[in-house]
This record gives structure tokens, sequence and C-alpha cells, in this order.
């Protein structure tokens, strides 16, 4: 078995969700097998009335398609704010004020994780950020306005979880960049989306004026490769010396620093083993005498994203616990309208069944199982068809809140999909499916006759 | 691949496309039947009588409820929707003074990344525009703008341990009281000169900051207290200092209702930004703001950005915009359900009642009157379903929120407690969206219902 | 007297496939003013299509009808349906009332699509279902009512618009021998009192017997006719 196809298997095995969806798939195909001919007359009786199975499942692949949309977002939040507890990373940011800014000279003394006594643990890897934001032109206009991440190149890979999964053609060609911006510092790489808003092709050379260093313009920057998609799309990366040298050139120009000089270290991110030696840091940190000013604080990366999730708190709540819930409320109805239409047409039907010696369960079951067969497929189907055409096609949804990139249908919608369908339809046929199951034989023959 | 993904999105526009055109088209002929049914009730012309739709709702009860029941959760969530942003279309209106100008530094668009050098700006006091108090002061207010991240006080473990909290640093909260038109509540008093007191019941002599807090934060503090709200009195800690309560904002439906002000030059130190960030000076009228804006703006040295204070926080919109529009796609999306709903409810009328459209028919009702009748039917279930929604939506009114303003442009933003607001608008907003659905969902049976032949469905 | 009813060389066919199925075949037929006419024959003679074709429901396919002073059989559809409501009176087998709706506002529905006030309509729609002897019923749905009931407010329905002919098909099929019997009693009342002019298909001979004349019909053609005119007029 191929290494990859081992690995999906295993992460894939790791969620009781999966283990669970797998196993319901499995006894619903033995379920299937056993029951053929019930199966027959279900797919007849779906096939009955081809413009209600069609409602039916375009309103349940619409709905499963919105349900899938707020999830993704929602799950993409829950992710990055679920506290880890081995192999994290921990921000240091500037303690009080937002936005954060530190002298670059506290990135020494974090690499050592403030060590200052025997015994005192360091952090395994360290990756200091500087923002840089410029545009094309000196009259500053925001249509081509580039944010860059000023780091060290040799970090990029190793710290940024952005690019673990890229495949290995993309992997290359970045380790090939890297290596280029490392020989030549005026070289910057830049994120898809950002490459077709200012309009510009690889290779071309753009002067920058900044807005936030102001004075600190860099000219003959060549646009040397493109980033691999994901949540960098919308930026820029530069080598941090191109930076650092000009401000420390414009010191030596104006015989005084700029004003920002002292102000230029935005975020440290510290590659963290375990909670305990968390622990340990986060006291050494907060102990230490070499944070005074500005004082600094350091939290794990999703207490930090929690907290700016907070602004967005009651939307999120809304989203999660009145949204969602609605659709599958009215997807539910919608299923109920149609089931228990269906039954009351049948119930000759039904009726005969009953007569020629169906038991009331069966008959039930039958009702209960079109519905959920109706639901887990259009499910499924628009499952899949959102993570195409989200993924694929939109490069992910676009939604305003805080500074997340696009968000990405995660492949666990396609097991999403079919359970939403699956279930609203079945709450939603309970009902239709007992009155189904109560038909009364002697009455329908008695209401023909 | 991408020739897949073009293929892909040629389906998708292509596909949307049609849609939008049936969709436009049912629209057109939705609205003209509309019309038509308005002609008769006007009894210009003759219909069916409406007790014939009333009472077949009535006698299949089970699934009228369930569809009408479609549109409720719909049109319920719209209209809380649209309260979460019309709160905040109405907090950034009225944030701010058509009189009063906002200067900011050159170059800044928020007053976060801005910063004024005191010394070279002081000039603005005598600024000519600006208008004096009756003791022949001028009414310009001095002030520094803070997000600060704080831990919160007896956080949940395992919950959220931080938020941020705004805080702005004034140097005469009275006269910046006067420029905003902002009062405090009965029994609290503006922070001293000194801006610190005694902390009560401390024996080290410790100084408690004094501020002032605008009624959403003071609900906020409150609940990490486990009361309703924080009073005149109260201290919390914030930035290893303690903080005690000295008044409260009238500051409902304004952006200072999210704020904590205190003294000047105490915030700027601790939190190390010395300079204003702010400065806001209260002109005669609507027309010498505008002027005093674009004269600072242009003229004045040091540069600086100076805009009428309600253009500045009409900015702000930017997200609000993106919120209307999410807010309008969900719900035309869920709409998709309550169509399919009353299409799936009104097919299978149309198909039991075969029998009544032939008997109408051979009595002399045209086509036209048959499709109108179930038309109607069909705007009935969703009059009712929308009706029901709109008072469920209605019960947000008035229930507190906190979200994000922001001119939308990526990162800045402040977050602001608000209220949520139903409005007449609002309210025949759902109606409207909710006859729309029924609309929709209601041409394609009715049009179906036109199409029985009389003497076959008799058979 | 001049005929209400004069349909001359009447055909109708209908294609099934390939194949052409001829219901009527030049058929001619008079029936006067306050005439009670039955139609018999087995079933496919046409009868029924007959009766539609008289009561504007269908249209020939070829030759002429007349009803009144109005030729029908050129008439649109939309035409047909206004005419319809002034002009003819259904009765039918199965009653076909709306379900909903109590026994008044079942009679009252054709006087919505005429220009008359809510006074008039109430006057006509009492004074109808007098007339079938269902005063008493007026706000009963056509569920709590017998057979015999229902079909009364059926009559009650086709006279209300004082319509120039009534047709009736089977207007006794679903009914039972006694409740079969009143409503034939109330077809004749109507007939005499009123002076109404009824065309009825029926394959029940008690019910052919009322009629003042009879018509056989066999494969779209006039077969026979019995005129009972003495027959009703003796005592």
């Amino acid at each position: 078995m191929p290494h990859y196809l081992d690995d999906w298997l295993m992460a894939f095995l790791d969620s009781p969700w999966n283990v669970i969806g797998v196993a319901l798939f499995l006894f619903g195909v033995v379920l299937a097998y056993v029951w053929a001919p019930y199966l027959r007359l279900i797919f007849k009786s779906l096939r009955r009335n081809p413009l209600r199975t069609m409602l039916m499942s375009a309103a349940t692949m619409k709905l499963v398609l919105s349900i899938i949309s707020i999830w993704s977002v929602l799950w993409l939040l829950d992710l990055v704010t679920t506290e880890r507890t081995k192999d994290f990373k921990a921000i240091v940011t500037e303690r009080w004020q937002i936005p954060s800014q530190m002298p670059l000279s506290y990135e020494r003394i974090l690499q050592d994780g403030a060590a200052v006594k025997p015994g005192d643990v360091k952090p395994q890897n360290i990756m200091s950020w500087q923002f840089y934001g410029a545009t094309l032109d000196a009259k500053k206009s925001r249509e081509n306005l580039i944010f860059f991440f000023c780091v060290d190149p040799a970090k990029v890979l190793p710290m940024m979880e952005d690019f673990r999964d890229i495949s290995d053609q993309e992997r290359a060609d970045l380790e090939d960049a890297i290596r280029a911006v490392q020989e030549d510092k005026r070289r910057i790489i830049l994120g898809r989306d950002c490459l077709r808003r200012i309009n510009k092709q690889v290779g071309e050379r753009i002067s920058l004026f900044s807005i936030n260093y102001l004075g600190i313009d860099l000219d003959d920057c060549e646009i040397y490769a493109t980033l691999p998609e994901g949540r960098l799309t919308l930026f820029g990366l530069m080598h941090r010396d191109r930076l650092n040298n000009a401000l420390d050139a414009y010191e030596r120009k104006n015989g005084k620093p700029h004003p920002l000089a002292r102000k230029s270290l935005n975020l440290v991110w510290l590659q963290i083993p375990d909670t305990v030696t968390y622990g340990q840091l986060a006291d050494q940190i907060g102990s230490s005498s070499s944070f005074t000013d500005p004082a600094v604080k350091m939290e794990t990366a999703s207490s930090g994203i929690a907290a700016f999730l907070d602004a967005y708190r009651d939307m999120l709540w809304g989203m999660r616990w009145l949204l969602v819930p609605a659709i599958l409320a009215v997807l539910s109805l919608v299923m109920a309208t149609a089931i228990s239409i269906s039954v009351r047409e049948r119930r000759t039907e039904m009726a005969v069944l009953k007569v020629l010696g169906f038991g009331p369960t069966p008959i039930m079951l039958m009702v209960l199982a079109e519905a959920v067969l109706i639901g887990t497929v259009s499910g499924f189907v628009s499952a899949c068809g959102t993570w195409l055409v989200i993924n694929k096609v939109m490069g992910g949804l676009r939604f305003p809140i805080a500074f997340f990139p696009p968000f990405r249908v995660p492949l666990d919608a396609l097991w999403w999909g079919p359970m939403i369908g699956g279930l609203t339809a079945l709450v939603g046929s309970i009902v239709p499916a007992w009155s189904a199951r109560s038909v009364r034989v002697a009455q329908v023959f008695a209401k023909l006759a | 691949m991408s020739i897949l993904v073009k293929i892909l999105l040629i389906l998708v526009v292509g596909f949307g496309g049609l849609i939008a055109v049936a969709v436009a088209l049912m629209l057109l002929l939705g609205c003209g039947l509309t019309l038509v049914l308005l002609l008769q009730f006007l009894g210009v012309l003759r219909r069916i009588p409406l007790g014939y739709n009333l009472r077949n709702l009535f006698v299949r009860w089970p699934t009228t409820l369930l569809t009408a029941l479609a549109f409720t959760v719909v049109v319920s969530l719209l209209v809380m929707m649209l309260a979460f942003v019309n709160g905040l279309f109405e907090l950034t209106q009225a944030s701010g003074q058509t009189v009063n100008v906002l200067v900011l530094s050159d170059g800044a668009t928020e007053e976060s990344v801005s910063s004024l050098g005191y010394g070279d700006i002081t000039t603005l006091n005598q600024y000519p525009a600006i208008v004096k108090d009756e003791k022949g002061e001028p009414l310009i207010s001095w002030e520094v703008y803070l997000v600060v991240n704080q831990p919160i006080q007896n956080a949940k473990p395992g919950g959220q341990q931080r938020r941020f909290l705004q805080v702005r640093g004034l140097m005469d909260p009275a006269r910046t009281g006067r420029v905003h038109n902002i009062a405090l509540h009965p029994g609290g008093a503006w922070f001293t000169q000194a801006g610190v007191q005694p902390l009560p019941g401390s024996t080290t002599g410790e100084q408690a900051v004094q501020v002032v807090l605008g009624e959403g934060i003071a609900r906020v503090l409150g609940t990490d207290q486990g009361k309703p709200s924080l009073e005149v009195g109260d201290v919390f800690p914030m930035a290893e200092r303690q903080w005690i309560v000295v008044g409260i904002l009238q500051s409902s439906g304004s952006t200072f209702d999210s704020e904590i002000w205190a003294k000047q030059q105490i915030v700027g130190e601790k939190f190390g930004k010395p300079s204003y960030s702010t400065v806001v000076l209260r002109t005669a009228d609507t027309d010498a703001a505008r002027r005093a804006a674009q004269d600072l703006s242009d003229n004045f040295k040091p540069a600086v950005a100076a805009q009428v204070e309600t253009a500045y926080y009409e900015k702000l919109n930017g997200t609000n915009q993106s919120f209307l529009y999410a807010a309008l796609a969900v719900a035309s999306v869920m709409a998709l359900g309550g169509v399919l709903g009353v299409m799936n409810t009104m097919f299978a009328a149309i198909s039991q009642r075969q029998k009544d459209i032939g008997v109408l028919r051979i009595l002399g009702y045209a086509r036209w009157q048959i499709l109108e009748s179930f038309f109607l039917e069909s705007l009935l279930l969703a009059l009712i379903g929308g009706a029901i929604g709109c008072l469920l939506g209605w019960m947000v009114d008035g229930w507190s929120a906190s979200s994000i303003i922001s001119s939308g442009s990526g990162g800045g933003g402040r977050s602001v407690v608000f209220k949520l607001v139903v409005d007449s608008k609002i309210l025949l907003g759902g109606l409207a969206f909710s006859l729309l659905m029924g609309n929709i969902g209601g041409l394609l049976p009715a049009l179906s219902a036109m199409r029985v032949r009389p003497l076959e469905s008799l058979r | 007297m001049e005929p209400i009813v004069e349909v001359h060389d009447l055909h109708k066919y209908f294609r099934r496939g390939s194949e052409q199925i001829d219901v009527l075949n030049g058929l001619n037929l008079e029936v006067a003013e306050g005439e009670f006419l039955a139609l018999m024959g087995p079933s496919g003679s046409g009868k029924t299509t007959l009766l539609n074709l008289i009561a504007g429901l269908d249209t020939p396919s070829r030759g002429i009808i007349r009803v009144g002073d109005q030729l029908i059989s050129g008439m649109s559809e939309g035409k047909l349906a206004a005419w319809r409501t002034r002009h003819v009176g259904f009765v039918f087998q199965f009653y076909h009332l709306l379900p909903v709706l109590t026994a008044y506002e079942n009679v009252e529905l054709p006087l919505l699509l005429l220009p008359l006030s809510a006074s008039q309509r109430r006057q006509q729609v009492t004074t109808a279902l007098d007339l079938v002897g269902l005063s008493d019923r007026l706000r009963h749905r056509p569920g709590q009512l017998s057979g015999g009931q229902q079909q009364r407010v059926g009559i009650a329905r086709a006279i209300v618009t004082d319509p120039t002919l009534i047709v009736a098909d089977e207007p006794t099929g679903d009914l039972d021998a006694r409740s079969a019997e009143e409503i034939l009693n109330l077809l004749g009342a109507l007939q005499k009192s009123l002076h109404k002019t009824i065309v009825m298909v029926t394959h029940d001979p008690r019910a052919a017997a009322r009629a003042a004349r009879v018509l056989h019909l066999d494969k779209g053609r006039l077969v026979g006719e019995t005129d009972r005119q003495s027959v009703v007029h003796s005592p």
C-alpha cells in the first residue's frame, strides 16, 4: 500500500465519527442485500412522482450546501482554537497594546526562552514576524496595497503549517523560491490572489511605497514566485533583512533612528514540545526583567485567536445555535410535508400491501427508508458538489471574519452531507411513517366502495 | 485539472444564469398575478371565494402547519439577522455628531493607528471655527484611543481567557462629554484632575484609577463578577492595577457604549501610547464642520486627516454591509426550503382537488380564475407562516449583542456592544420576503392547476 | 314553437393513435322550450358526448349547435365558459359539490361570476334551496348530507342562475331507489312549474319514463324515439 494512502487511512480512522459512519454504511449495505425486494418497491415509489422526488432532493442539496458552508467556517475556527498538548506554537506579543510593536532585540532573548539560570528551558524553534505594508505608487492608492510578512526564509518551511500539506511539486518550487530569496534579498514571493489584484506577473520588478513605515520605500523588488494556494494567498513574503537593513540605512542617512525602529517586531512564534515546557517558558518570560518597555505576554496560538474571535462571539453563536438548527428544521419540514403527502396519496396501496400480508413495521420502515434514501443520496451529492465548487472553483468561502483567509471545505464534509440529509429525512418522515404504519385496511376500502 | 475547473465554472455560471432568468420571469409573472388578485379583492374582477381557500387550508391543517412552519423559521431568522445588522447600522449612524470634526494623524484611517505628536498640534486649540462654551473655553476634546488585551476576570477554565478592551484616555472628561453630547447617569461623576483615588479597603495606600464606563462594557465587566452590571464604586482589575468606577455614561446606541474612559496621562503611560490619537472639535453647524474638515486636511501644519465625525463612523459600515449580504444570502438559501415546501404542498393539494377544479370550470370559471385561486392559497400559506415568523423575530428587539465594526478593508475594526433593533421596515421586509417565497413556490402549481381539463378530471 | 336547442349534422371523432373513432355521426336534433328530454343508449353510444356538446363543455368536430339564439358550435373556450354560466345548469351523477363549502356556498358559486349584489345573490340562493326543499340545511357541508340531499344541492346549483337549459348526466345513477325517486320528482316539478328545458342522460328506464321524449342512441346515431307526452300527461 502506498504510504500516503496508509497515512490517509490512519488519519481517517482516527476520528470515531468516521468509524461509526463506515460501520453504519456497511450495515446499510447488508440491510439492502437482505431487503432487496423491499428496496425495489422503494425505488419504484420514488420514481412514481419524479417531480416530488426532485423537489425533495433539490431542497436537501441546497440546504446541505448551506450547512456545509457554515460548518466549514465553524470547523476551522474550532480547530484553530482547540488547545493542543503536543507540538504546538506559542505566540509572544506586546502585553497590553494592539497592534503589538516590540523592539527587534526581543527576538534574541526569546530564542533562549529568556533563560537566566541553569535548568531553564528553551523553545525548540522560533520565528519572528515583521509587518510591512506598501503600495505600488507614491500616491498610496489602496487598490494596489500589498501586505508583507518580513521573515527569515529559513524558518518558513519548518515553522509554517500552511505548507505542510502541499504537493511534492509545490514543495520543490517553494524550496527553490526560498533558496532564491536567501541568495538575493530583493526577491519577494507573493500569494496568487495578491498577484492577481495588483495585476503583475512573476518576473516583474516593482517598487514599494510603505504606508506603515513612512520613508522606508523599497525599490527594485523582483516578484520571484508565487506561494502555494492557502492562507497567505492575499499576502507577500519578504526577507526580513531587506526591511531591517532599510531601517538601518534610514538612521545612517537621517542621523536619527526611524520612529518605528524600536517597534518593528510584531510577533514571535515559539515552537513548544509539550504543555510542561509551555508552563515553564511562560514563567521564564513572564518573570524576565528583559521585557519591560513594552511588557510582553505569551499565549498559545489557539487562545490568541480565541481572543480575536471574541468580537464575533454573538455572531458565531447565532450561526451555530440558530442558523444551523433553523436550516435543519426547514429541511425536516420540507421532508415531512413531502413524505406525508406521498403517504396520503398511497393509503390505498398500503392497505393493499397489508392485505397481501405485509406487517405494519415493514410498511413503516419502507416509508422511512424512502425518505432516508433521498436524504442520504442528495446529501452526499450535495457535499461532493459543495466541496468541489467551493474549494476548486471559488477558491474558498470569503467570509468577513477577522484575518482569516477564504475558508475551505474540509474533506470531512463528504460524510457531513449524507449524515445531515439522512438524519433530517429520518426526523421528517417519522410522523408520516407512523401514520402509514397505522393505515386501517377496512377504513381505506370502505371509503373506496 | 484546470480544464475540469473551467468546465465546472461554465456549468455553474450557466446554470446560475438560467436559474436567475427563470426566477426573474417567475417574479414578473408573480407580480402580475398579485396585481390581478388585488383587482379581484377590489371587486373589479370576479373570483372564487376566499373561504374556499381558507377552508381547504384548514381541512388539511397538518400539512398547512408544516408548510407554514418552514416559512416561520425562515422569516423569523431573517428578521433576527436583519435586526443584528440594523442594530449595527443604527450604531454607526448614531455615533458622532454632524457638527463635530474628527482629527487623526496624516494617513490614518482609524483611531487605533493614529498618533498625533502633542507639541506641534496644540495650535488646534486656537482654531477659529471651534465654538466656545459659556466660560469662553473652546469645545475641543483631546483623546487617546487604545485597544488593550486583557485576561478575563474569573474566566472559566477551558473557556476563553482573554478579551480586548477599548480604553479612551482623556484630558478633560467633562469637556469630552460636552463635545460628544454624552452625559453621565445620575449618581456618577467625571474622574478628577488626578484621575486616581485611594482604593477602598486597601491598607497599603494603593491608588485606584478612576474610570467612567459605557453602559455596554459595564454589563460585560459586570458579568465577570456575577452582577448584571458594574455600578459606581465597583472595582475591577486591568493591567495589574485596580480601576474604580466613578460614573456610567448614557452611551446606549453609540460606539462609546463599549469604552472605558480614564485620565489620559495614566493610560498613556500604562499602555505605552503617550501621544494623542484623536482630537474632536465642535463647530457651529453642519456647514461649518464640513468647511473646517476640508480646511484642516488641506492647510493645517503639521499635516492631519480631518473629517466630519459622522463621516468617520459611516466608513465603519464596511463589515455591516458584508454582514447584510451574508444575511440575505443565507436567507435566500433557506428560502428555497420554504419555496419547495409550498410547491410540494400545493402540487399535492391540486392533485387532490382535480374534481373541484373541473366543477368550477364547468360552472363557468375561467382558467385564470382557477390560477389566481390557487396562487392566492400559496400566498395565504406564506402569509400565515411569515406573520408568525415576524412575531417571533420581533422578540429579539432590544437584545444586547456584541460584534465588530470596521471599514471592511482587512484588520482594524472595533468591537462594540449594541442592541438588536427590529423596526417596521424589517417586519414589512420579512412579510414581503415571505410573500415572495409563496409567490415563487405557488406559481408552478397554480399554473398546473390552470391546465386541468374539466371533463377528464370528473371522469 | 321555435326549438330552444337545435343540432344539425353533428360529428365528433377522437383520434387514438392512427385510428379515428367516430363518436357522433351526422346527428340532427331539436329540443323544444320547456321540454324534458332523456337520452338513452348503451355505453359508448355517444350520449354523454352529445350532452357535453349541447352544454358547451366540448366542441364538435363538424356540425352546428344552436342554443337559444346563440350559435355555440363556433365559440372560443373563454366565451363558452361565460355562456355556460348564464345559460346552462349542470347536474352530475356524483353531485360534484366542493367538499369544503357549505350547501349555501356551493349553490352561490355560479352567481359569483355574475354582476349581482350580495343581497340579490342571497335571495336567489335561498329561493333555489327552497325549491329543492333544503332551506334547513344551508350551513351543512356535503359530507354532512345524504346522497339524495347532495344531489338536491346539485340541482339547486344548476337552477340558481335561472339557465336556459338544464343538463343532467345520470342524475340518479349513484342513488338508492327512494332518493332517485325524489330527485326525479324534483326534476319533473321544476320542468312543469318553472317551465325549464331539461336534457338528461340515463340508462335507468324508470328515470327515462319521467321524460316527455326519449331518444335512443347507438354508435353515434339516433336509432329511435319514444314520445311519452301522453304518458306524462295522463293521470
